[in-house]
């Protein structure tokens, strides 16, 4: 009896609708949508002027080329997935090309297509941005995801909201802020930002029966982007919290963060 | 009278050129040098672009001193170049008693609730060995492998932990938008749950299929 008990509790569970089979089925009708929505018409057609364009079998230089487009021969352009663009020739031979060759190409009126793998200096003139880093919050382990607009060169206005974990409590912060870049144009571009938000402590429930807490406050950053490649930076950041608590004194908090930000 | 003359001929001349002047714009030059606005070279906007990656996975998931559970969860990917991505996922268990409460046959260590294990993790994931595998003579698949590591955090036992996670795939392409993953994931923290702290690295083995948009 008691050996069928153990039995029957180490047999895997196999539970009618568990949550995770619901997530699974409501997933799927995403997976769906997302399918029907990816269906496009009217590709736009280029003819190779004075080269020939090795064609892959996959986005990346490290699939085989298979096929060379000659001069003069139409294409189709499908999509872009990162530098790469899928085509179609005459022959109906499909693969993808880097998008480097396109300087290599003319549209139907004769113009070369204005279609470039991303720079720093399309970052300048890009709106959104955004990214995640972690970090130390002052002993406890922080993660947090920002997003941003960019209004001007210099100015960007930005949200953050991250998650820190530590031995005591554990703390949210959700932050609206803006953002000085003086030198945007510089391959590593120093920062400053101010910002103001609530954070939420929750103390770790083993140790102390404490009460849930909520707090503004303000941050001071300083911080610097660093220009790695296509859309991608590294951000390095310094941030002080200044934590307003009901209590007399105000907590001081300095958290550092490395990070990833990426601009559309 | 010599006057009314010279205005006859010049009404004359003046009729008589307009329509000289109009029939210049109708010539042949009218269609070498037409209207600019249709003279618009192909820019990005033209082209559909499919940077992001949407994915949904099933596996087993060991979850230390908590047994081995079926996991599912989704994940979301920019592709920032061909070799880098971007990768924020979620995934959803449920625990298992510990060999303590199974033999001890009466203790129960975590409430119902407290048994649910989830997890999400922002990561950086880096593509590698990209090739071809082949089913028959003429039908290939692209395929490439990766490897990805981050951070996140977990809920488990009613407590939440800030977790590493390090991992490594292998992506299969049936076409140019779908794709099918095997992939495995060490998920490490530290938690007291037993009195002393312990850090465990509780392993994944997960199969998904994503489509890209």
């Amino acid at each position: 009896m008691y050996s069928r008990r153990v039995l029957e509790r180490s047999l895997p569970r196999w539970p009618g609708p568990s949550a995770a089979k619901k997530l699974i089925s409501s997933l799927t009708a995403v997976l769906l949508t997302l399918f029907c929505l990816s269906a496009q018409a009217d590709d736009p057609k280029v003819t190779v002027a004075n080269t020939f364009i090795d064609v892959h079998t996959g986005p990346g230089r490290g699939y085989p080329v298979f096929y060379i487009i000659e001069k003069d021969e139409e294409i189709t352009l499908e999509k872009r997935r990162t530098d790469w663009i899928k085509v179609t020739t005459r022959r109906g031979k499909s693969g993808w090309i880097h998008i480097d060759n396109l300087a290599h190409t003319q549209d139907a009126s004769g113009q070369v297509p204005d279609i470039a793998a991303a720079t720093q200096d399309d970052y300048l003139e890009r709106r959104w941005e955004i990214g995640f880093a972690t970090g130390d919050f002052d002993g406890a382990d922080a993660l947090s995801l920002n997003a941003g607009f960019r209004f001007t060169e210099h100015l960007t206005a930005d949200l953050r909201l991250s998650q820190n974990t530590g031995q005591f409590s554990d703390s949210q912060i959700l932050s609206v802020g803006l953002m000085h870049q003086p030198f945007p144009e510089w391959r590593v571009s120093p920062y400053f930002r101010l910002g103001t938000g609530q954070i939420r402590i929750e103390p770790s429930a083993t140790l102390v029966e404490a009460e849930d807490r909520e707090d503004n406050l303000f941050q001071t950053s300083l911080g610097t982007y660093v220009y790695l490649t296509r859309r991608f930076f590294l951000r390095l950041d310094a941030t002080q919290h200044q934590i307003l608590t009901s209590r007399d004194t105000n907590e001081e908090v300095i958290e550092w963060q490395i990070g990833f930000n990426v601009y559309f | 009278m010599a006057n009314r003359f010279q205005r006859l001929l010049l009404g004359l001349a003046l009729a008589g050129s307009a329509p000289l002047a109009v029939a210049q714009d109708d010539g042949p030059l009218g269609d070498i040098v037409g209207p600019d606005e249709e003279r618009r070279s192909l820019s990005e906007r033209d082209l559909d672009t499919e940077n992001f990656e949407f994915g949904v996975f099933y596996g087993l998931m060991s979850v230390e001193d908590f047994g081995s559970n079926d996991i599912a969860g989704a994940s979301l990917s920019y592709h920032v170049s061909e070799d880098f991505f971007l990768q924020a996922n979620y995934g959803i268990t449920e625990t298992r008693e510990t060999s303590y409460e199974l033999l001890s046959g009466a203790v129960e260590l975590l409430t119902e609730d407290q048994r649910e294990y989830t997890y999400y993790n922002l990561s950086l994931g880096y593509n590698f060995l990209p090739g071809q595998i082949y089913l028959s003579e003429n039908w290939s698949f692209n395929t490439s492998a990766y490897v990805i590591g981050g951070a996140g955090n977990t809920e488990f036992a009613g407590q939440e932990y800030f977790t590493y996670n390090l991992g490594a795939g292998f992506k299969l392409f049936a076409t140019d938008w779908l794709a099918f993953d095997l992939g495995m994931r060490g998920h490490v923290f530290t938690h007291e749950l037993f009195g002393r702290e312990v850090e465990v690295n509780n392993l994944e083995a997960r199969l998904g299929v994503s489509v890209f948009f």
